[in-house]
């Protein structure tokens, strides 16, 4: 597969070191994003050193380099909602069935999709154990036991944790996996305003998360019945779309629960007039399928190109040594350069293998995705300053040693805006306003996000969806957009001609 | 995957670390010490040498001794796992025993030097500097959430648990007290301003205002939770703007320090002063009550006694595996390490007699 070299035919020498210096980087990629998207990922995913298959199908290892974005966003997330005083905990990886069964809408929606543990050791277990879907189950029947005043208002609990959805359809690195890491925050709240608010609140740092580090561009909206939370009142998401597929991605959810499972699981409380009520609750997550929707956004056919704000690397350094010119005093200058960037907080590294050519790191950093490269060769040793070239657009930039710090800082923050601004555009493009179901079907097959009047009844949902089913996966409502257009009287719904009762995005998804 | 990513000595040494959930279907368990499933880190590392491997696996477990003993205030005792109890599959497994409240031993973290044994059976290889291709040598370590028990049982007593402060979440716990209305207002005002102080100046705190509870069940409440200050600030300490500073760790009057200014300079360098303090003394108890329940003996009888006392047992040993098995039959103890401090001088193990190069401890264990 690409990405193998070849080995060192070292045992053919006698002994004498002789350094074999790799020019032929053997690692671009062999698919084009435009021509084979679905390949094209798995190898970008793969050869950026993000992921590594795994012998169990649907799960992936998430190498180091993948784990590091995640640990970025976390460091945002985590003391963001530790501001809004949600306190963090851990409850067990196992559900026993009773438990899960107990709000039966929610176990509808999940139930196909459990894992279950049979048996410890060779002994099979006398009652089989669940892996967590989602930890709604596993977490109320404490909450039903920790709530008994409305002084225990609000509870704010949040844990990051892996869970298990033994899935059937495609399974896609960080898109969609059978194991895979987010946090899941669960809320408990004497009124339904306030739970309302919270929803929002939370949403919000979704967006940012999306929009502000990971460069995505999303449409924050009100999922439909049929897409709403099993078992909750409503669910709010953040929705992305991947242009090359034409197909949308549920970014992250925020649900207010209602009081559904306050209901099943008897969570009431004393209130302030001492009567007797139900707690209304909200659950919020966010996953690893992040970072899949960032590759699919903003890679090209070189390979991964991280946004610097979620870069775990932002500059390599990249010594450009040429025949008898001074190789130690560009190495030297190399280490100066990266240790001045990272005193003002940059993340810069070097590489100084002096068994691969500069040509082969050019390729390597930049199939990893580097925002930045800096090289220094005996001219810029010379001049007192460095080449820098920016990932995304290969626009390259002399830097004088002097404004380094401002310079880099600049280019940084310009390459973060660019790769959203591009993004945007790209996405802005996609949208398509259509108001008749042949306009619709036309749009679908031009692989758009789909704005349509609908008349939001669940049963023209389905139809939709049956009449769409084919190769490409049948069409779904994305989500109704907060920011809702004029719907002028007398519109009418784009599949079913009855009168509309808002816009909504149609489109395929992951 | 190791296999899979190493093929020259320029890929090593590699270094990787996962902070994850792990599954043991035990049959008895102990909150924290031994659970169905545990939150943990595990480190694994490969090496070109077996002196890269060695001296990884001896960082870790100095790592986790220096944790132990700065931020827990738990003096372990870091040595060398006998043959029996070392981990199958490893060379040589470090660890670092720790001496409860009970005096039962708790082995509160590992480091293994693998040595060949994972890359033989994997395959692992990797192309040295002369061309020859090598199998790697391998460490592992962990650290896990059974370390939270060793804390509790280290250091909790019968009012409950007691934080050593730099792992406490909350440092400094304000109670305000008041009888009548006119006095809560003041009251209130001068706790937040200390709470805010305090805050600034980074130190945990938190100020436990509400109302439906006594000052006297706050009190007990955040003793069970470990606090390890507590400041209460009535209408007296309001008019002459100074608090009452208790700590977690010496109970009653002892504990107690009245009339400390509210003054932020003077407040806040007595808090953070007395916080280390109590570090410091933590740390202190638990290694004298460690020093007094470990004997030192030169015979297999005197172990006896000593572990029927519930003691931890030093002596020098030589014998062999089968001999150990019988101790742990016969008294319940078993070798918790060969310590890496040794003392000097010419030993001869209480077993057998035989000439011994080094001291083990036998001790039960969790």
């Amino acid at each position: 597969m690409a990405g193998s070299e070849a080995k060192n035919s070292g045992s053919k020498q006698s002994g004498a070191k002789k350094k074999e210096v790799k020019k032929e980087t053997g690692l671009g990629l062999t698919n084009r994003k435009a021509d084979n998207f679905g390949e094209w990922y798995s190898e970008v995913v793969v050869n950026s050193e993000m992921i590594e298959y795994y012998d169990i199908s649907g799960c992936y290892i998430l190498r180091p380099w993948a784990m590091a974005i995640w640990e970025i966003m976390q460091g945002f997330f985590d003391p963001e909602i530790k501001k809004m005083k949600i306190k963090n905990c851990y409850f067990p990886l196992f559900v026993s069935p009773g438990v899960l069964e107990k709000e039966k809408e929610h176990v509808e929606g999940f139930a196909p999709e459990v894992a279950w543990v049979t048996k410890s050791g060779k002994t099979d277990l006398e009652i089989p154990i669940a892996i967590r879907p989602t930890s709604e189950t596993v977490m109320y029947p404490y909450y039903s036991k920790w709530i008994r005043g409305h002084r225990d208002l609000p509870l704010k609990l949040n844990q990051w944790c892996n869970v298990v959805r033994w899935e059937f359809s495609n399974p896609t690195p960080f898109i969609r996996s059978r194991e895979f890491l987010w946090q899941e925050g669960h809320t408990a709240f004497a009124t339904k305003e306030e739970a309302d608010a919270e929803v929002l609140e939370i949403l919000e740092l979704y967006r940012r998360i999306y929009e502000e580090f990971l460069a995505v561009p999303v449409i924050k909206g009100k999922k439909s019945e049929m897409e709403k939370f099993a078992g909750g009142l409503y669910t709010t998401s953040v929705e992305a779309f991947i242009p090359n597929t034409g197909r949308g991605v549920q970014g992250a959810t925020s649900h207010c629960l209602g009081q559904n499972f306050a209901k099943m699981f008897e969570i009431n409380f004393e209130n302030e007039k001492g009567e007797k009520a139900m707690v209304w609750q909200n659950s919020w997550a966010y996953s690893t399928r992040t970072i899949g929707v960032m590759v699919m956004v903003h890679g090209d056919d070189k390979g991964l190109v991280l946004p610097p704000k979620v870069a775990s690397v932002q500059v390599i350094v990249i010594p450009v040594p040429y025949k008898d010119a001074d190789t130690q005093g560009i190495i030297d200058a190399c280490t100066a350069t990266v240790n001045t960037l990272c005193e003002a907080g940059i993340r810069a590294e070097s590489d100084f293998r002096d068994n691969y050519s500069p040509g082969w790191k050019y390729s390597h950093w930049e199939m990893k995705g580097v925002p930045l490269r800096i090289e220094i060769g005996p001219k810029d040793l010379a001049k007192k300053q460095a080449r820098a070239a920016r990932r995304d657009n290969g626009e390259k930039i002399d830097i004088a040693n002097d404004n380094l710090v401002d310079e880099v800082k600049k280019l940084l923050d310009t390459v973060q805006q660019n790769l959203f601004d591009v993004a945007k555009q790209k996405r802005d493009e996609c949208i398509e306003v259509v108001h008749t179901w042949d306009e619709f079907v036309q749009a679908l097959n031009q692989r758009k996000m789909i704005l349509a009047p609908w008349c939001d009844e669940e049963a023209v949902e389905a139809d939709v969806k049956a009449r769409t089913k084919g190769e490409m996966g049948a069409a779904k409502t994305l989500c109704s957009p907060f920011d809702q257009p004029e719907l002028p009287e007398g519109t009418k719904c784009f599949a079913s001609e009855k009168p509309a009762k808002k816009w909504s995005y149609w489109g395929r998804s992951y | 995957m190791f296999t899979k990513w190493i093929q020259s000595y320029r890929d090593l040494p590699l270094l990787i670390n996962q902070w994850a959930n792990v599954t043991r279907w035990e049959m008895r368990t102990k909150p924290f010490v031994r659970t169905l499933e545990f939150l943990w880190q595990e480190g694994h590392t490969a090496h070109a040498t077996p002196e890269e491997a060695e001296n990884e696996a001896i960082q870790m477990i100095d790592i986790y001794t220096k944790f132990a003993y700065e931020q827990a205030a738990i003096p372990v005792i870091a040595g060398r796992k006998s043959k029996v109890e070392t981990f199958a599959g490893a060379n040589k497994t470090y660890t670092i025993e720790a001496m409860m409240g009970d005096r039962k031993a708790l082995q509160a973290g590992t480091s293994h030097n693998l040595g060949q044994n994972f890359s033989r059976a994997f395959g692992t290889q990797f192309l040295d500097e002369t061309g020859q291709m090598q199998h790697v040598w391998q460490t592992s370590w962990a650290i896990s959430t059974r370390f939270v028990g060793g804390i509790i049982m280290t250091h909790g007593d019968d009012a409950g648990l007691m934080l050593p402060p730099k792992l406490a979440p909350i440092q400094v716990v304000i109670v305000p007290i008041w009888k009548k209305d006119e006095e809560k207002v003041a009251v209130l005002n001068a706790a937040s301003s200390v709470k805010e102080v305090l805050r600034t100046a980074g130190i945990k705190v938190k100020l436990d205002d509400s109302e439906q509870r006594t000052p006297g069940w706050k009190f007990n409440f955040w003793e069970m939770k470990g606090v390890p200050l507590r400041i209460e600030i009535g209408p007296r300490d309001v008019s002459s703007e100074s608090v009452v500073i208790s700590r977690r760790d010496v109970p009653g009057k002892q504990g107690k320090v009245f009339g400390i200014s509210m003054e932020p300079s003077i407040l806040v360098a007595f808090v953070k002063d007395r916080l280390h303090e109590i570090q410091s003394s933590l740390l202190e108890r638990a290694i004298a009550f460690r020093d007094s329940n470990i004997v030192d003996v030169n015979s297999y009888d005197d172990l006896k006694v000593a572990i029927s006392q519930g003691k931890w047992a030093r002596g020098p040993w030589s014998a062999t595996n089968e001999d150990e098995l019988k101790v742990k039959e016969e008294t319940g103890a078993t070798i918790r390490c060969f310590p890496f401090e040794q003392p000097q001088g010419i030993k001869r193990c209480f077993m057998t007699g035989d000439p011994a190069e080094e001291v083990a401890i036998f001790a039960k264990s969790y």
